[in-house]
């Protein structure tokens, strides 16, 4: 149902990665990402796979909430590993139909495209678990402020905010998607059954209502936001300001070494 | 006979976890046909979970609802059908409506159950006439109605498809109070039309006392009462003591008895009210 959907969800916690700088955390997970793409071989890769199953448990996020995650994309993953079992070269192991030829490189470039798919949904929601909205769009906001010195001052502000809001209006949405639903099954709407125009035409009761409560929504909020004077970013101060410790410079010497072996295994093998 | 029977439901959100508690707990009562429950319970009692249990729309964790002898969930095909004998009309109905016009809106449930033609449009007709909606209403958008007018339509959505049981969560919240009037009047005239059984959601003890045959009591998921109207105001201590209260004619007369003037206590609509001080004010004049 709906509300699987966990992607974006912060889990409240205490753990080293709770603790360190936003900021450092989305460089990282950057890194992380450049470097599973640049892992050519299953020793790289599978390397890079123990990071990441480090970075899981010393984020001490229940495995559940993971592989929950998992549930939503496996669709995806399937699709991947399916369309990259015919794509590959080498000794023929058996045909389809006396046509379509799976070779062992088909089954190793399958299983490897999926592993690494399966790592960046991974790594993605270590950080997502570990860091509040709030935190993740003031550390994307600090991260661009370069671009103030190029005349972008006021844009970097307003997307940082248009993220926090969007951040803060899914779980929202998603509630009063399910209660519309609700309402209109009440009235004996069949959302379940049927071919795909007949699905396409039964989201209509749930879309238009759904459209105009966000739309009142936004109204309200800008409303609320000016009444509070909100005015841009100009002159606003943080209640929290982001500072790096010692776990982050840890941290960072942890994904260098992580970056080092990636690189290494895929010269060496 | 009993049109509802629901024995011991219990319904928890989350999937087996140990720390959080059932919304709704071993819960069992039946509903006479024809009758006026009430429900009321602080907020996060479980209300409004147990309601969407008796047209399908969730599924018990464990326990039976019975609708005319028959477990709903026999056949978990056919749940659709429940739900057009089953009318259920949600807090702020009018979030609902999505049509272009009234009538269509009103019409999206009976078709949905197969209705169509001249059918489909009596039976919406029959409705709107019941309940007051104009025939200069049929074809306006519902966006250009007033608050208390799109609650109208929507309940009429649901009455459309005349359902033989018909449940109301909080229908007069956010109204003010001749909307709430008009919603009470609506919700009895469907009753007297069509002998439908009711079950509403309140927050209200005046309204409760006024239009309840029975109350049902929820107190943190589980059953505290359920008993006839009058008996569940006289436990008033009771009620105050799981964040309730009883209507407050009656607290007046509390106080009047308290204050050692010898009237009834028990004393739960405006009109009984009446009663007995008209026959106070006689007993003084004959003095
Ligand atoms: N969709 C949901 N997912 C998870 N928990 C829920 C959901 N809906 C309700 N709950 C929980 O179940 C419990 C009962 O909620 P319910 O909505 O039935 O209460 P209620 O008596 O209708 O309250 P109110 O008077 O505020 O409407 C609450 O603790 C609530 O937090
Ligand atoms: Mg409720």
């Amino acid at each position: 149902m709906l509300k699987d959907i966990t992607i974006g969800q912060y889990y409240e916690g205490k753990s080293l990665l709770h603790k360190s700088d936003p900021r450092m955390k989305i460089i990282w997970l950057i890194a992380l990402i450049v470097l599973i793409f640049l892992a050519q071989n299953m020793y790289a890769l599978g390397f890079a796979a123990i990071s990441v199953i480090i970075a899981i448990v010393i984020s001490r996020v229940p495995i559940k909430m993971y592989l929950k995650n998992m549930k939503t994309i496996l669709p995806i993953l399937l699709f991947t590993a399916v369309i990259n079992l015919f794509y590959g070269e080498g000794e023929v192991l058996f045909s389809l139909f006396g046509k379509i030829n799976i070779t062992d490189g088909g089954i190793y470039r399958s299983v490897f495209m999926a592993l690494r798919i399966l790592l960046f949904i991974f790594i993605s929601s270590v950080l997502t678990y570990t860091t509040t909205p709030n935190d993740l769009t003031d550390a994307i906001e600090s991260l661009l402020s370069p671009l103030k010195f190029i005349g972008l001052k006021s844009a970097v502000h307003t997307l940082a905010m248009m993220m926090t809001i969007t951040l803060r209006f899914i779980p929202t949405l998603i509630e009063e998607a399910e209660k519309i639903m609700n309402a209109q099954k009440a009235r004996g709407a069949d959302l379940e059954s049927g071919g795909l125009t007949k699905r396409v035409k039964a989201l209509i009761p749930i879309l238009v209502p759904l459209l105009i409560s966000a739309v009142r929504r936004s109204y309200e909020l800008a409303a609320a936001m000016e009444c509070r004077c909100y005015n841009g970013g100009e002159g606003k101060t943080r209640m929290k300001k982001m500072r790096l410790s010692l776990i982050d410079l840890f941290l960072s010497l942890a994904c260098i070494i992580i970056g080092a072996g990636i690189i290494t295994l895929n010269i060496l093998l | 006979m009993s049109v509802l029977e629901i024995k011991s439901l219990t319904h928890s959100y989350t999937d087996g976890s140990p720390f959080i508690n059932d919304a709704v707990s071993d819960v069992s009562f039946s509903v006479e046909k024809g009758e006026i429950i009430g429900i009321i319970g602080h907020t996060g009692s479980g209300k409004s979970t147990l309601v969407q249990h008796l047209n399908g729309l969730l599924k018990p964790t464990s326990g039976e609802i019975l609708f005319e002898s028959e477990n709903i969930w026999q056949k978990p095909k056919e749940i659709r059908k429940i739900r057009s004998k089953v009318g259920l009309v949600f807090q702020y109905p009018e979030y609902q409506l999505f049509e272009e016009t009234v009538f269509a809106d009103i019409a999206f449930g009976p078709k949905n159950m197969g209705l169509s033609g001249d059918e489909l449009t009596r039976q919406v007709e029959e409705i709107c006439r019941l309940i007051g909606i104009k025939e200069e209403y049929y074809s306006k958008s519902p966006f250009d109605l007033s608050g208390g007018e799109k609650r109208r339509v929507a309940i009429a959505g649901v009455m459309a498809m005349k359902p033989e049981v018909i449940i109301f969560d909080e229908p007069t919240a956010g109204l003010d109070p001749k909307g709430r009037e008009e919603i009470t009047e609506i919700i009895k005239a469907y009753r007297e039309s069509t002998g439908a059984t009711v079950i509403i959601i309140s927050h209200s003890m005046e309204d409760m006392a006024e239009i309840a045959d029975k109350i049902l009591v929820m107190n943190k998921g589980k059953l505290e009462m359920f008993d006839e109207t009058d008996k569940v105001f006289s436990n008033g201590a009771h009620l105050k003591e799981i964040g309730l209260n009883v209507p407050t004619v009656t607290k007046v007369f509390e106080k009047l008895y308290d204050m050692g003037i010898d009237v009834e206590k028990d004393v739960f609509t405006v009109n009984k009210a009446v009663e007995i001080l008209t026959e106070l004010k006689g007993r003084d004049n004959n003095a």
